[in-house]
């Protein structure tokens, strides 16, 4: 998983989590907004079934007296008409506000069909009650009016109920709320109560025979649920309410038990006593008006406050939803600014750097490089790869630099070694082929340590048939001591030729003597064979000493050293003598043979040499030399050598096998 | 390569190398130099921890006794075996005065 994806992950996760959790938060708020909205169309709705009835139990009142016929005639029939007008608007404002609050209320449904079933009714009731009106005059309709009463209170009733349906349905929470909802229902039973008696006792006030027993009865229960329905008001009291209202209960239940109730209890005793009241119909039906109204006041006062408390409610919630959407906005917002933040400044920066990094790595060198410009650890590492990358540029132009100076340095050995190889071509021409110079066969075997050696050596043949031959070994080896060895070759050879009378002793002190003294030294072997006397003369100048292998096998070590050439000036040389039959050999080699080491770092040395050639004493001079070869390089054990390598061979031969061999 | 002591006013150079051969010779020779241009003239050459000198060696052994000139003497102790037989064969034992301890060539030298 690649870090942007870690990091956009865990961004979004936060994201997300702090989006759920305000979304939740969200989801309650409007839920509580819901309620809040259901409540106060319930309220609303219930506000105005609450005016209607009490409308409606005014209208029966007022009906109630016009068919018993107590008010005079004609009067009163504008309040009837009025209050009808009332109630029809009421019920009708019930019915727009159930309309309109349709989506805030559980059952609009049922609600508007008991509205219509209720102005069903009442439509009937009303044309009943008309048709009696007109038709039966005053006095002749107490059946029509006890009828009126019972099917209006029913009516009254049904409002009542349709009400308390909703209340049911949407029972508030809150303590004052529902304490003022509490008062509401028993300050509609006390003034349904008090409306009851208004027309119940109007009635009774108006006759002049005595009222019946159940009449009186059903007065005295609703002052007694007035009464109960008062000391329940009185007990919701203790529950903290507005000043309003409680002032609006105090006075309305001030007039109750201050006026209504004393005036309710005496009409009522004088009734079930027989006696004649002292309060007329009227001024009762006017007593309870008043009170009517100080109950109406209060109901609506409860009304307001309800209202109030519920639009608060449902400000508050409306304003609790809109805080929580607008934090749900800023965390969208935070969450997409953090996603933008990271993306700009982390993670692409961090992918430009990275996938540099790899070109850089594959030695693309010429990658651009990103330009950050910060000082974070970004813009550090971003400075670091400039770093790492000029380093690398240098390092690749020195590279570059010394590939260049390595071919140069190839071209220059090749042409080196070229002229090398050339030199060694001539150096190896210089060197006498095996070959029979009168009486005398020699043969040699050369092994530059390089391609060009500082061993060299002549046979050279005087005009009268002596035979003169030199081995150089010029101290070093290599270029240097390969071009003094051509010198020396060239010196020896001159001499030899152009001083054939010459003592070689003499000859040996006089090239020392001219040698320049900053070249190298070199050791040699000058001789000197004359066939005739069969005597073979030598000088050895610092050279190793040469072996004389007789015919009859034996082998002898010539001579025990010599001032090498070109030492010091000081040098004396000696000649050394011996007899040189027949069959005699004489072995010259430069000390490249005996010093050659083995991988133990011991050398071939001079015991070995003498063993070898003592045990090939007979053997033909090419199976000698191949031999000494063939041993070297097994000492060697490889076929590289240290220092050059030169063996000279000469031989007397018979005068017979010369004689064969023409 | 080389380590010194001064002994009576005679300077002793050891050879600490066991072979004093073609790729070694350079080095000596600059060392030797720097030894003899200090201004000692009696010298002894203790080789008695080398046991091969080539063809260059000899030579740088020989430019060193050229460098001190008349008045310098560069005596060789401790020479034994092939080294022996080198000087021998080159006949340097008649150029170089050859002793068999560093003691006796120190000895000589400051008499």
């Amino acid at each position: 998983m690649k870090i942007r994806h870690i990091l956009l992950l865990l961004t979004t996760f936060l994201g997300v989590a702090l989006l759920v959790a305000v979304s939740f938060q969200i989801r309650s708020q409007l839920l509580e907004l819901d309620t809040a909205q259901r409540m106060a169309a319930s309220n609303a709705v219930r506000e105005q079934l609450l005016l209607g009835a009490a409308a409606l139990a005014e209208e029966r009142s007022r009906t109630y007296v016009f068919l018993i016929g107590s008010s005079g005639e004609g009067r009163g029939l504008d309040e009837l008409m009025s209050a009808r007008q009332r109630v029809d608007a009421l019920l009708k404002a019930a019915g727009e506000e159930i309309g309109s609050k349709r989506g805030d209320l559980r059952a609009p449904a049922n609600s508007l069909a008991s509205l219509d079933r209720i102005d069903r009714d009442l439509a009937a009731l009303r044309k009943r009650a008309d048709e009696h009106l007109a038709a039966v005059r005053q006095g002749q309709g107490q059946d029509v009016a006890q009828r009126w009463f019972r099917e209006a209170t029913h009516v009254v009733e049904e409002l009542h109920s349709s009400r308390l349906t909703l209340l049911q349905q949407e029972r508030p929470q809150e303590p004052a709320l529902r304490a003022e909802a509490t008062i509401r229902l028993y300050g509609g039973i006390i003034s349904e109560s008090i409306a009851r008696n208004q027309a119940l006792m109007t009635g009774a006030l108006s006759r002049s025979e005595k009222t019946a027993n159940h009449e009186l009865r059903e007065i005295s229960r609703n002052a007694g649920r007035a009464g109960l329905a008062w000391d329940l008001v009185q007990s919701q009291l203790t529950t903290p309410l507005s000043e309003t209202v409680k002032a609006a209960v105090a006075s309305s239940f001030a007039h109750y038990d201050g006026t209504f109730a004393p005036l309710q209890e005496t009409n009522l005793t004088a009734l079930l006593s027989g006696v004649n009241p002292a309060l007329g119909p009227e001024e009762w039906y006017s007593v309870a008006q008043r009170s009517l109204l100080t109950i109406a006041d209060m109901q609506q006062r409860l009304l307001d406050s309800s209202r109030e408390r519920l639009e608060a409610q449902l400000a508050q919630a409306w304003q609790s939803v809109v805080l929580w959407a607008a934090l749900l906005l800023g965390g969208i917002a935070a969450v997409f600014a953090s996603v933008f933040m990271v993306r700009m400044r982390v993670v692409q920066p961090l992918e430009g750097l990275s996938s540099a990094m790899l070109r850089l790595a594959d030695n693309d060198l010429s990658t651009p490089l990103p330009r950050l410009g910060r000082k974070d650890e970004i813009g550090g590492m971003s400075d670091a790869l400039r770093v790492f990358k000029a380093n690398a540029l240098r390092r690749q132009r020195e590279q570059n630099d010394r590939q260049a100076l390595h071919a140069r340095l190839e071209d220059a050995y090749r042409l080196l070694r070229n002229d090398l190889e050339a030199a060694a071509v001539i150096q190896k021409t210089m060197l006498p082929a095996a070959s029979t110079l009168g009486l005398v066969q020699h043969r040699g075997l050369f092994r530059p340590s390089s391609l060009i050696a500082g061993d060299t050596y002549n046979v050279v043949q005087h005009r009268d048939g002596r035979i003169g031959f030199f081995q150089i070994d010029v101290a070093g080896h290599g270029a240097a001591a390969a071009l003094v060895s051509v010198a020396s070759h060239h010196t020896l050879s001159q001499a030899i030729l152009t001083e054939e009378d010459a003592r070689l002793d003499e000859i040996a002190a006089r090239i020392n003597r001219e040698w320049p003294e900053d070249l190298p030294y070199f050791t040699m072997i000058l001789g000197r064979i004359d066939v005739r006397d069969r005597r073979l003369t030598i000088v050895q100048a610092g050279h190793p000493s040469p072996l004389l292998v007789r015919r009859n096998g034996l082998v002898e070590v010539l001579g025990d050293g010599g001032f090498p050439v070109g030492m010091t000036h000081r040098a004396m040389y000696e000649t050394l003598e011996t007899d040189f039959n027949s069959g005699d050999r004489l072995l010259v080699y430069s000390d490249g043979l005996v010093e050659a080491e083995n991988a133990a770092g011991e050398q071939f040395s001079e015991p070995r040499l003498l063993q070898f050639v003592r045990e090939q004493a007979k053997s033909p001079t090419p199976i000698i030399l191949d031999g000494l070869d063939q041993a070297l390089r097994k000492w060697r054990g490889s076929e590289t050598l240290a220092d050059d390598v030169s063996i000279l061979m000469l031989e007397r031969l018979s005068e017979r096998t010369v004689d064969a061999h023409l | 390569m080389l380590t010194s002591e001064l002994r009576n006013n005679v300077l002793v150079v050891r050879v600490a190398e066991k072979r004093v051969d073609a790729s070694k010779a350079p080095a000596f020779k600059d060392e030797m130099t720097q030894c003899i241009e200090s201004g000692q003239s009696q010298l002894v050459l203790d080789l008695s921890n080398v046991d091969f000198v080539d063809s260059s060696g000899l030579g740088a052994i020989v430019a060193c006794l050229k460098q001190l000139g008349p008045r310098g003497n560069l005596a060789i102790a401790g020479a034994k075996g092939a080294v022996s037989r080198l000087f021998t064969l080159t006949r340097m034992d008649k150029v170089f005065a050859l002793h068999d301890t560093v003691d006796s060539a120190v000895e000589k030298l400051s008499s």
